[in-house]
């Protein structure tokens, strides 16, 4: 049986799960001024439990529980940004466990609680200033 | 509440949906025990049918351990190959297999690859995002020693800190991984190429002195022996990536044109954001920039579909084999059916009858399944201890919790089948059990 | 507990495909008396047992013990009237060879009401020591001779306090001086506090001492004497 399953079926006998619907979901840009600085809503919503529609790129590191959330498809993107600004509206992910890779152009929705600031991971020494944590995610 | 769960350590979900999988075997062992004192009974029919129990017991085991066995050895696999790329963020080398340059470049699994020019080390070298660069050149050997050039910033990015001796600082020297049968001070001359194909006499005259060794990190760089690039370059008779008034002084900067050329180059970005950008920068029609982590992400789930597959047979054989237990018990239950119409003819409640039945059937289980579970660690033990050796991968057996589930789910579910070999008993004439 | 009359009218056992193995037109037996039953093997002696403790169930007529109808309960009241009331010692003992004398004797505790279990275990011991056999826990009752094996199945019948006790050939898988100490300690502590007792037994001693001798023959009561 798959450990996805058997997490789905905690999560039944603890609760009513909430679906969740990808219009609920808020997008990257929400979160960034043209200034690359933090929306209002951003700051309102940290430390939340929020939800953020993107793309999984291609991961920089196996059998972690890390990966970079983009707005579009990792393969397409490169070319249409200037290489020096590119893409610093991403999104760091940590999720609560080991997960799967998906396709870089598979549209998902990240669940976690929004975490804002500079923060360099001890581990891999990978810096992220806007991280969605003890995430999980779902193809929409 | 849904947010709650999720809130929750992940031990915390794993441990509950753990003893959730258990459940079911709990309240039914409770309703079926209740008001009842099996244990004596229980430990008396066991002793009586000691080696037939032990039979069942080691089949259930020897299937339960093969499911677990399999799980655990493909998470020691994928942790393993995953630490073992920790340190190799982004790989620069000439276009051609990514999956190749990867084993050559991170695991050290030597091939013939194209070569990266100095005009386009230094621009990836120059690059304002890049944090740290070095090459990667690998080809000779020393025994079964990969003997790679790189530079002393790699050195440091690879060991972080030495645990004996100090940097190679001159053409001569050289730093052994922990596992390499060389001591600080020690002499060796490296042969070209790898394995049954090195030109043993190739490098007659170059000599390396070892001054300095390496922690052990787990991986196959363990095994291999560290020396300037500009060594390997000179040793071949090539330019050694400086101009003529060099200072002997190894490692960065290099003069694109007196840079031989390296087969693959590490590279590191300031930020994550560069990360990405330094790929898409330098996956062009001169080079190819790929994440190890990706193309290992990849084999990983390739290697988790094969394992998948295998778990599926893994359970159709703990199904097959617990059909078959039960089918033995329903017997065995015919062995102990005198002693079983002595109690009913003394009085004891049918319920009595059945709950001692069904306790016998899941204890054989549940020893069954804490044996299985000890021995798919074990043997997931003895493979990863193999495949250390082998490859100097540190693989790892672990008892986790995806094991533990699976393990929790079969003792309720077949705790439920057993439920039937139980019921039989209670069909049986008391007479004709007691004649025997 | 004090004994309990049995009342038997009009009763038919038959076994499969229809044939009687006993009829009982009409039977008596007063409380706290001895009955032993004899016949030639095969003559329903132990059907009648079986049919009086409620193990087989009857094709037709009445079986009652004292005020309780034993042959219109459904199998669990049976069980639980055996369980309550009755106290069975078979020919070959039947013990768990594995669990000590204790636990044999004391087995009832097992499957018991709570409240009860404590009262079966010292009853239990107490027959045991009145019989010979010291409680010993470690020593598991496979390893005892046929003799005490025998008188361990007594204390077994008796740990629960039963109003009733039946035995079916209890001394038969004895020798000589063994069957003679049982039948003596069945008939004296079986007979404690005025319980009922059959015996389905040949043995001779066991007849000298019975208040009463039935008779089977053909699967039919034959006339009895005191």
């Amino acid at each position: 049986m798959h450990r996805r399953q058997f997490i789905a079926l905690g999560a039944a006998f603890m609760a009513t799960p909430t679906l969740l619907r990808a219009e609920d979901a808020f997008r990257m840009r929400d979160f960034y001024e043209k200034d690359q600085s933090f929306t209002p809503l951003a700051k309102e919503l940290q430390d939340e439990r929020i939800s953020v529609n993107g793309y999984m790129a291609p991961p920089l590191k196996a059998d972690s529980t890390f990966f970079v959330l983009t707005k579009r498809p990792m393969a397409v993107c490169p070319f249409c940004e200037t290489e020096a600004e590119w893409p610093d509206d991403i999104m760091a992910v940590y999720t609560q466990r080991v997960f799967r890779v998906v396709p870089f152009n598979r549209r998902i929705t990240v669940t976690g609680v929004l975490s804002l600031g500079g923060y360099k991971d001890p581990e891999t020494g990978f810096v992220s200033r806007v991280r969605l944590e003890k995430s999980t995610f779902e193809l929409v | 509440m849904m947010a709650f769960w999720y809130d929750l350590p992940v031990a915390v979900q794993d441990g509950l949906v753990g003893l959730m999988l258990l459940t079911p075997a709990i309240v039914l062992g409770a309703v079926v025990l209740r008001g009842f004192e099996t244990r004596p009974l229980l430990f008396a029919l066991v002793r009586q049918q000691v080696w037939l129990s032990i039979v069942f017991v080691a089949l259930i085991a020897v299937s339960v351990g093969i499911g677990v066995g399999l799980i655990a050895q493909e998470r020691g696999l994928r942790q393993g190959t995953a630490r073992a790329a920790d340190k190799f963020d982004l790989i620069v080398a000439a276009p051609g297999s990514e999956i190749t340059a990867m084993l050559a470049a991170v695991y050290l699994q030597a091939s013939d690859m194209p070569l990266i020019d100095g005009e386009t080390y230094h621009d990836i070298e120059s690059h304002p995002r890049a944090e740290l660069v070095a090459p990667i050149a690998f080809g000779d050997s020393w025994k079964d020693a990969p003997v790679v050039g790189t530079t002393p910033q790699f050195v440091v990015h690879l060991a972080e800190s030495l645990t004996e001796g100090r940097m190679f600082a001159s053409e001569e020297e050289a730093i052994a991984g922990a596992r390499v049968p060389l001591s600080v001070g020690d002499e060796f001359s490296p042969a070209h190429g790898v394995g049954g194909a090195a030109e043993e006499d190739a490098h007659r005259g170059a000599n390396y002195t070892i001054t300095g060794k390496m922690p052990l990190t787990g991986t196959p760089w363990d095994r291999a022996i560290l020396v300037p690039v500009e060594a390997v370059w000179g040793v071949h008779g090539l330019a050694v990536g400086h101009g003529p008034e060099w200072d002997g002084v190894v490692g960065p900067p290099f003069e694109p044109r007196y840079f031989p050329g390296t087969p693959a180059v590490l590279v590191r970005a300031d930020s994550l954001g560069s990360t990405y950008g330094l790929q898409a920068t330098f996956n062009n029609d001169e080079t190819m920039a790929f994440f190890p982590g990706t193309i290992l992400a990849r084999l990983h789930a390739l290697m988790g579909d094969v394992r998948q597959l295998m778990s599926v047979l893994a359970v159709i054989t703990q199904v097959l084999v617990t059909a078959s237990v039960l089918a033995g018990l329903m017997m065995l239950t015919k062995l102990l059916s005198r002693r079983l119409a002595l109690l009913r003819a003394l009085g004891a409640p049918g319920r009595f009858v059945f709950a001692l039945t069904w306790s016998y059937a899941v204890f054989l289980i549940v020893i069954g399944a804490a044996s299985g579970l000890t021995l798919g660690v074990l043997a997931s033990w003895a493979i990863s201890q193999a495949i250390t050796a082998r490859t100097d991968i540190l693989v790892q057996a672990t008892l986790d919790w995806p094991e533990i589930h699976i393990v929790a789910g079969f003792i309720s579910l077949t705790s439920i089948l057993a439920l039937l070999p139980a019921l039989l008993t209670m069909k049986r004439s008391v007479i004709a059990g007691l004649r025997g | 507990m004090a004994g309990l009359p049995l009342r038997i009218e009009g009763l038919t056992v038959s076994g499969e495909g229809g044939r009687t193995l006993l009829e009982v037109p009409e039977l008596s037996i007063e409380p706290g008396t001895a009955v032993v039953v004899r016949g030639p093997s095969g003559a329903g002696k132990s059907t009648f047992l079986y049919a009086v403790s409620g193990i087989l169930p009857v094709t037709a007529g009445r079986i009652l013990w004292g005020d309780q109808v034993l042959s219109e309960m459904n199998d669990p009241a049976r069980a639980a009237f055996r369980r309550n009331q009755v106290g069975f010692v078979f020919q070959d003992h039947l013990l768990f060879e594995e669990l000590s004398a204790f636990g044999n004797a004391s087995i009832a505790a097992l499957y018991a009401p709570k409240n009860r279990r404590a009262g079966i275990r010292s009853t239990g011991t107490e027959q045991l020591e009145k019989l010979g056999l010291s409680a010993d826990e470690h020593r598991i009752s496979g390893t005892y001779s046929g003799g005490e094996r025998q008188r361990i199945a007594v204390a077994r019948a008796l740990a629960a306090d039963p109003a009733i006790v039946l035995a079916d050939e209890p001394t038969a898988s004895l020798d000589r001086e063994n069957a003679d100490r049982l039948a003596d300690d069945l008939m004296q502590l079986a007979r404690d506090n005025g319980r009922t007792l059959i015996a389905v037994t040949h043995d001779p001693a066991m007849h000298a001492q019975a208040d009463r001798v039935i008779d089977i023959v053909d699967g039919r009561i034959q006339d009895s004497a005191a």
